[in-house]
């Protein structure tokens, strides 16, 4: 089977999707291959832009201020190649942070009203609770976890409400680790309470996920049933705030919210999941159905076949599935496929290369990582905000998000890079993967989507 | 007698150490174990399990004899825990079969597999060998096939520890001795850290047995006296899944015995072999090792690197101070010392050993000790069950009683055998306990919170020594936090606490996982730095806290 499009979006994450929309809203006619299930249906679901600053433990008190100071720090960091523009902008800084604030944006428009509603943006940093009881700052949450702000001096009660058979909440102890947090920052709530609903949905009280209890709420006539227990609880506790782990619904999440909220009197939200999480999968299919709303085409189990760069255009990509082979004519490609998780970056013991198109890849520091052995990239110590080289590696791009070769330049003119490839950030540490991947993704889509349609970025 | 006075004192919780504790209390000693950390949680931690034929130890047939004698007490006391494993031993020339020593370990083998209840030594066709492992490569020319026992090293230091309480001994974990002071005629103080506490506490023992394994020339040396050790460095490598269905065994690079067992749902690759000065507790795989091991076992079972390694994992092997001869060389049983002769009248060490006589080891210093003390008691350690013996468990009924999957309830069985009874009992009271917690390894809430309540765990890593709790394919990504917080709960634990228990836990598994770190491991490792750096935020954690680096974090 052969296909022509004017743009192909190999990865169906953040980056992949944000490109595939952009490009198809320029007038581009878009086709976006994705292997399997993208990273970040493997994520929380919360769109965080900037956290901390790589290595610091200062918390950001808006992406906004942690745009700045990363264009002005870290000149290779993929918000600074956002900023870089054309030869006469002088102000990195402020571009920069004009393309994210628009992504994010933008973004948030397409989502509203769906069940990946977002709340916040890029002037201050939310915090979303975790399932842990920790707390992790994100310009974005999605709006049935967002917890409400706190006032200075709120006497709230903050309830903690696990699920029997739902072993991802332990609601004792995350509201112990809670309170311990905000004794230590001072900050309210100061009162806490837990409890366990007994809902058995469908029948199961236990080994149960919150995708199962978020389908179960997803029918109207459980909804009432449920909606008395948390009352119940909320009132004995005196609760002003209830925190659940997400299960609200993958589509009726919002009006069970809304009517949880009107029944308890009180801010009822959920907590902020690991992976994979009920929001991931809110988030990952709100952004295909609005990909594919615009028109795009989204080949789903296919992928691209490896393979070298010729000359100095990509003119065809071979996707492959299962059961067929799939021979794609294109005018521009944009590479989203990702870091580790993704597959878009692979490793031997010899050293990482991107998977698709063999092309040229760095660490953290932009030093060429192909003969580099991944443990090399590794800290001794696991978990610490110096993170690990490995998560910095991926690639390096010029200013229109093309990747270049050692030389430094574009490996191919109408090839660009987004999300989680790109080379210069450990997402994790600095909380800002899928506000990364929205940005670059969306900038990639409109350069390629240029690129394909007027020729030339 | 005082409460602090002890006929018996045991320093280490290895294999040995306990298997001491338990015989010194059987015997109706007053006994008390102290052991720096966990039960296990050192050299017997890092074994492959087996409980040796000998096969390999074919110069030193009284040994074999011991080792045979050995495995038959293991399999009457401790069945539930113990398994028989096929081990092929394939060659790509003939002449692998005739030379090195293997003719006359078939040899000695054949003396002894009527009384292990084994086939004869066979040497299959490639055939034969292909069709029980089709991994083998399609080359091979024949194979040796020989049965070995396995047990569950974790538990039957745990059972031989619970078995010692049960007869009156006391077993304290986390207790660091630091000063041994010989009182003439009336024994040895022994003054240790109770690193729970942070107090330094003092008892005294009319004996001290030192089975502090790689630690125990440290031990003595407390004492004044003196014991020489040749430690060697021992690593194995971990893959994710049972790549072979039966054991293999094979010549490495340099002429040496290496093997890969399928282990639970893994596969182990071991060991190496390197004479040793480190302090034990920094030692990690090194490059060289891992590659040592993957070469060694390209040539018969050519996609090994196949698969993904999940971790490495380091132990110290205290051997028999035999200096000058290669390590296959050495004797691979075991003596004990008494330190009389040097002056210190009361203290017992032992060198060498293997975990299959640890019983025996037990066995023969207790008998010294009890000469010691003036006191003619029996050994009974062969002779009682440890616990979980009581009988058979009927696996299909209780899944069907219980609602919990046979796999889930197999897998508990082969670590608890009868304690299985009591688990589902907290299951009634506690339906939704009935949740698996690690994914990996079906370990469901009420197992966890059993093992909390029973077998003093203090850590994560204590409660995965005991369950198995995240040694799968994850390595601990998605149980951490759930056990974590149970562990919390039971032992109510603060919310920093709870914290710093999920590092603890993970550092432990990074210290495992960093050396071997390429191919699909990678993505594995992405996903674990998303979940507890990137949405738990537990990196910033670990400066806000109280976190103490581990001995190998230290180590630039």
């Amino acid at each position: 089977m052969d296909l022509d499009t004017d743009v192909l979006v190999i990865g169906g994450g953040m980056a992949g999707l944000a490109a595939g929309i952009r490009s198809q809203e320029r007038g581009a006619n878009t086709t976006l291959i994705r292997k399997g299930q993208s990273a970040t249906s493997y994520s929380s679901g919360a769109i965080d832009v900037s956290g901390y600053l790589p290595g610091g433990s200062q918390q950001l008190l808006s992406a906004r201020e942690g745009i700045e100071a990363i264009t002005s720090l870290y000149p290779l960091h993929p918000y600074s190649i956002l900023g870089f523009g054309s030869a006469d902008n002088d102000d990195v800084p402020g571009l920069a942070i004009e393309r994210v604030g628009q992504a994010v944006e933008w973004l948030t428009k397409h989502l509203k009203s769906t069940p990946a509603q977002l709340y916040g943006g890029i002037d201050s940093n939310l915090e979303g609770i975790t399932l842990v009881g920790t707390k992790k700052p994100t310009a974005l949450l999605q709006q049935t976890i967002w917890p409400g702000e706190f006032a200075v001096d709120d006497e709230g009660v903050m309830l903690f409400l696990g699920i029997k058979g739902v072993s991802d909440l332990n609601p004792k102890i995350a509201s112990k680790t809670f309170l311990d947090n905000q004794a230590r920052t001072g900050e309210p709530p100061h009162k806490v309470g837990n409890a366990s609903l007994d809902i058995a949905p469908f029948g199961h009280g236990y080994n149960l996920s919150t995708t199962n209890i978020a389908r179960w709420l997803d029918r109207e006539e459980n909804l009432v049933t449920f909606i008395e227990q948390v009352k119940k609880k909320a009132e004995q506790f005196g609760a002003t705030y209830v925190a659940l782990p997400p299960i609200l619904g993958l589509e009726e999440n919002l009006k069970n919210q809304k009517a949880l909220q009107e029944a308890t009197g009180a801010s009822v939200f959920e907590l902020l999941a690991f992976p994979p999480s009920v929001p991931s999968f809110r988030l990952q299919r709100g952004l295909e159905r609005v990909f594919i709303e615009k028109g795009g085409h989204l080949l789903i189990g296919h992928e691209a076949e490896p393979c070298g760069i010729e000359s100095s255009k990509i003119t065809e990509v071979l996707a492959r599935s299962p059961r067929r082979k799939v021979e794609i004519t294109t005018r521009s490609v944009v590479l989203a496929s990702g870091k580790y998780i993704g597959g878009g970056l692979a490793a031997t013991v010899e050293g990482l290369r991107e998977t698709v198109f063999g092309l040229m890849t760095v660490t953290d520091e932009f030093r060429e990582s192909g003969k580099t052995r991944p443990q090399r990239l590794t800290n001794v110590v696991s978990l610490s905000p110096e993170s690990h080289s490995l998560f910095g590696c991926g690639l390096s791009v010029d200013q229109f998000l093309r990747p270049v070769n050692p030389d430094g330049d574009a490996t191919a003119e109408n090839l660009f890079a987004a999300g989680s490839i790109l080379a210069g950030y450990s997402y994790a540490m600095e909380k800002c993967g899928l506000g990364v991947a929205l940005a670059t993704g969306h900038y990639a889509g409109e350069t390629a989507a240029a690129n394909a349609t007027g020729g030339g970025v | 007698m005082s409460k602090t006075d002890y006929d018996v004192i045991v320093i280490g919780g290895g294999s040995t150490g306990t298997a001491v504790v338990r015989d010194s209390a059987m015997r109706g000693l007053k006994t008390l174990l102290l052991e720096r950390d966990d039960i296990a949680s050192a050299t017997v931690g890092t074994c492959a399990g087996m409980i040796s034929s000998g096969f390999k130890y074919y110069n030193e047939p009284e040994f074999m004899d011991m080792c045979t004698d050995e495995v038959m007490h293991l399999r009457k006391i401790a069945r539930h825990i113990v398994m028989k494993l096929p081990i092929l031993f394939p060659v790509l020339d003939f002449s692998e079969i005739s030379s090195g020593g293997v003719s006359k370990g078939m040899e000695e083998y054949a003396k002894r597999v009527e009384r292990r209840g084994v086939p004869p030594f066979l040497i299959l066709a490639p055939e034969v060998a292909l069709e029980l492992e089709p991994m083998l490569h399609p080359d091979v020319v024949a194979s040796g096939y020989i049965e070995e026992f396995f047990i569950d090293p974790f538990r039957l230091s745990v059972l031989q520890a619970m078995d010692a309480k049960k007869h009156g001994a006391d077993v304290y974990t986390y207790s660091e001795v630091t000063d041994l002071t010989v009182v003439e005629k009336e024994g040895i103080g022994v003054s240790y850290h109770n690193r729970l506490t942070g107090q330094i506490e003092t008892v005294k023992g009319k004996v001290v047995i030192n089975a502090a394994g790689p630690w125990a020339h440290k031990i003595a040396k407390l004492a004044g006296a003196n014991l020489d050790l040749r430690l060697t460095k021992g690593s194995h490598i971990i893959l994710d899944r049972r790549i072979v269905n039966v054991g293999i065994t094979t010549r490495a690079v340099d002429r040496r015995w290496v093997y890969m067992y399928p282990h639970e749902n893994t596969t182990l690759i071991g060991t190496t072999d390197l004479p040793t000065w480190e302090n034990p507790d920094e030692l990690v795989a090194s490059h060289d090792e891992i590659e040592y091991l993957f070469k060694s076992f390209e040539w018969i079972v050519p996609s090994v690197r196949e698969a993904r390694i999940i971790r490495t994992m380091v132990g110290v092997r205290p051997m028999i101070p035999t200096w000058k001869v290669p390590e296959d060389e050495v004797s691979r049983s075991f003596e004990v010392v008494d330190h009389e002769p040097q002056g210190v009248s009361g203290l017992i060490s032992f060198t060498g050993g293997k975990l299959v006589v640890c019983r025996r080891m037990a066995q023969d210093a207790v008998d010294l000790a009890c000469e010691k003390l003036g006191k003619g008691l029996d050994c009974r350690t062969h002779i009682e069950p440890l616990p979980g013996m009581e009988g058979d468990v009927d696996i299909l009924g209780l899944s069907e009683e219980h609602s919990i999957s046979q796999h889930a309830l197999e897998r508990m069985r082969i670590r608890r055998g009868t304690e299985v009874q009591e688990i589902l009992n907290l299951v009634r009271e506690y339906p939704e306990w009935r949740s698996s917690m690690c994914t990996c390894e079906p370990v469901i809430e009420a197992e966890i919170r059993y093992a909390i309540r029973n077998e003093f765990p203090h850590t994560l890593n204590d409660l995965r020594r005991r369950l198995r709790l995240g040694t799968g394919p994850c390595q601990g990504t998605f149980c951490t936090f759930k056990a974590a917080a149970i562990l919390a709960e039971e032992l109510e634990l603060n919310g920093e606490d709870y914290q710093l228990e999920i590092m603890d836990f993970l550092s432990e598994r990074w210290k495992g996982k960093r050396p071997p770190m390429r191919g699909e491991q990678l993505a594995q490792e992405e996903l674990v730095q998303g979940v507890y750096a990137c949405v738990a935020n537990l990196d910033q954690t670990m400066n806000e806290l109280d976190y103490d680096l581990k001995p190998w974090e230290e180590v630039s």
